[in-house]
């Protein structure tokens, strides 16, 4: 569903990564691993939408980047590193104001729902009184309120304990496998990307990631 | 429309406080100062008490006239509890209007009719009981006028007569029409005249204005808090571009100004006697989004919370010195005539509609707008 061909970025003269070639199905949970600095933000933001490449084309349901962006985007469920919520409000009015504004309407007990399914139940609790867990899962569930059939999430899970940890990978798992999402995620867990991912992408010249991931017998694209 | 209102409502309802506080500042500020003013006034006045022993039209007009003086505050007594009150100093001096004042004046006699006291403390009696005589003077000579006009009607056998009060009416009116002594105070050109009779005056639509300046601005902040770099990617993928989102939402502080000026507009007729006019609403809606749009541009280009409110003072503190709508600053405007062409405030003191500074704004946010639009939004 995803095509990715021949993505090429700079930043002014400098080249982050140079012909990046793959393609993503449908259900798959894609790991993006990589040291510090080798461009997977970059990555992800560009199959966001929210950067364009220097050159290489990408399409996405048949749909291309260039020419059809704004259908493009509502597709995409983009989860961003920095957690994007009004901290001054409740779990439910963080989740009814951006449904508001969303593309797809839903119904409170839906919003409430899509957040319980991610074990996230402090609905009337103020944002800024949410533990870091919990506050990662609201800035994703905040991601998901438009039903996107494609979830880039950049380092949904740094910085949490291992019970949420466990609750956002098996929410995840759980939407690549029954509703069928696909799933491109950042995350310098090894443990983690081992028992999620279907597929390995690994960027930067490193060889470091890509040997501890082969010799746990998982596919490991290099680029 | 409806869905920015209503996420907007959610934001509102967590500002309520300080939201109310800057829409109600303006006008609670006037009705503050007012009081204040009117304190002051009250504590300068000197106290001067007053014995009728007739109450005659006369005696009484003569009772009125010294209450309408803005430094006098009289206080109607009978002679014996004036008398106390005098000794206790807390009147300044006491008259007493004979019986018969009324009858004596007809017949233009002016001795013993007005009888005065003053202590070692008083220090008004002696201008207040000018004033008295001064008065006297007047309706005696009135008085001593309409007997000469009647007996030379009389005289010459004229048909239609008139009475001594007729008379006295008139030669008042006469007086009334060319009354040219009171000074009266104007901002530019102003076409409400604001009689100056009482202490120092002062504008206030020109101090609502400014303290509008400084509410608009600090209410503005919102754009400064939303348009923070991580809730930058969430736009994307909403149906409202941050832009469109951020106008709509303009609009909508729009509408509650809007609100919070027709109450003000109310109270400043109904409680401080300032005429309202559809010229004045009009101007009135102008001067707003003229604020709206300039804060929201500002706003819109500033990154620091904490700077946009240092700068936030200075512009409120600018205007309200060079406006001239505090203190007159006609100064300047006459040395420099294109002053009053710039002032922001001018056009809504004036009662107009079109204002240089709203135009431009409107201009600005239009450009901002499609170059915002093109950048965010595209996808090359
Ligand atoms: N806007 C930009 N302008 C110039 N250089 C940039 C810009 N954004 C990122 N870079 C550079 O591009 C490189 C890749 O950055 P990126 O954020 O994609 O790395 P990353 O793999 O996500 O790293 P991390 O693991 O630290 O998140 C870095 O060297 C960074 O300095
Ligand atoms: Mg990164």
């Amino acid at each position: 569903m995803l095509h990715i061909d021949n993505l090429t970025k700079y930043y002014n003269k400098k080249q982050i990564f140079k012909d990046l070639t793959f393609s993503v199905e449908k259900g798959e949970i894609i790991g993006l691993v990589g040291e510090n600095g080798a461009g997977k933000s970059t990555l992800l933001s560009i199959l966001a939408t929210l950067q364009t490449p220097s050159a290489g084309t990408l399409t996405l349901n048949d749909l291309s980047y260039n020419s059809d962006w704004k259908k493009i985007r509502k597709q995409i469920g983009y989860v961003p590193q920095e957690i994007a919520i009004w901290d001054e409000f409740t779990v439910r009015e963080n989740m009814l104001f951006f449904e508001k504004l969303s593309w797809v309407k839903k119904t409170e007990e839906e919003l409430r729902q899509l957040c319980l399914e991610m074990k996230l139940d402090q609905w009337n609790e103020p944002a800024h009184t949410l533990s870091g867990g919990m506050k990662r899962k609201l800035n994703m569930a905040i991601s998901l309120i438009h039903d996107p059939t494609i979830i880039l999430l950049d380092e949904p899970t740094v910085g949490i304990d291992l019970k949420s940890k466990k609750e956002i990978g098996s929410y995840m798992e759980k939407q690549a496998k029954k509703d069928e999402k696909t799933i491109i995620y950042i995350s310098h867990d090894m443990d983690e990307i081992k028992s999620l991912c279907t597929r390995i992408i690994c960027i930067g010249q490193d060889s470091f990631y890509k040997n501890l991931l082969q010799n746990a017998g998982k596919n490991v694209l290099v680029f | 429309m409806r869905a920015i209102l209503h996420s907007r409502l959610l934001h509102w309802k967590h500002q309520i406080i300080p939201l109310l506080f800057w829409l109600l500042l303006p006008i609670i500020a006037i009705i503050g100062f007012t009081q204040l003013m009117n304190g002051l006034q009250k504590d300068s006045q000197i106290p001067v008490g007053i014995v009728l022993e007739e109450k005659t039209e006369l005696a009484l007009n003569l009772a009125d006239k010294l209450d309408q003086s803005p430094l006098i505050r009289l206080d109607i007594l009978e002679e014996e509890q004036a008398l106390r009150q005098l000794e206790k100093h807390e009147l300044d001096s006491v008259f007493i209007i004979r019986e018969g004042y009324q009858d004596q004046i007809k017949k233009g006699s002016r001795n013993g009719l007005v009888k005065s006291y003053q202590s070692d403390l008083s220090f008004a009696y002696t201008p207040v009981s000018e004033m008295v005589a001064s008065y006297v003077q007047e309706e005696t000579s009135r008085m001593k006028t309409a007997f000469t006009v009647q007996q030379l009607s009389k005289q010459y056998e004229l048909e239609n007569t008139w009475t001594m009060e007729e008379i006295s009416e008139k030669s008042k009116d006469i007086e009334r029409d060319q009354n040219l002594l009171r000074t009266t105070f104007t901002f530019e050109n102003d076409n409400e005249e604001q009689t100056n009779n009482s202490l120092p005056s002062w504008n206030k639509w020109g101090l609502w204005a400014i303290f509008a300046l400084l509410s608009t601005l600090f209410l503005f902040d919102w754009v400064i808090k939303e348009k923070r770099q991580s809730m930058q990617t969430r736009f994307p993928f909403i149906r409202f571009s941050f832009t469109s989102y951020c106008l709509w939402n303009t609009l909508l502080y729009g509408g509650l100004f809007f609100i919070s000026d027709i109450i003000t507009l109310l109270v400043f007729h109904f409680l401080l006697d300032q005429p309202i006019s559809l010229s004045k609403l009009g101007s009135m809606m102008s001067f707003r989004l003229m604020l709206v749009t300039g804060t929201f541009l500002l706003a819109a280009n500033m990154r620091n919370r904490t700077t946009y409110y240092g700068i936030a003072f200075i512009i409120t503190l600018l205007t309200a010195i060079i406006s001239g709508a505090i203190i007159p600053a006609d100064g300047i405007v006459n040395q420099f005539p294109i002053m009053k062409w710039l002032n922001p405030l001018a056009p809504f003191l004036n009662n107009e509609l079109n204002n240089f500074w709203l135009y431009a704004f409107l201009l600005l946010i239009m450009i901002w707008y499609i170059r915002k639009e093109k950048s965010y939004a595209s996808y090359r």
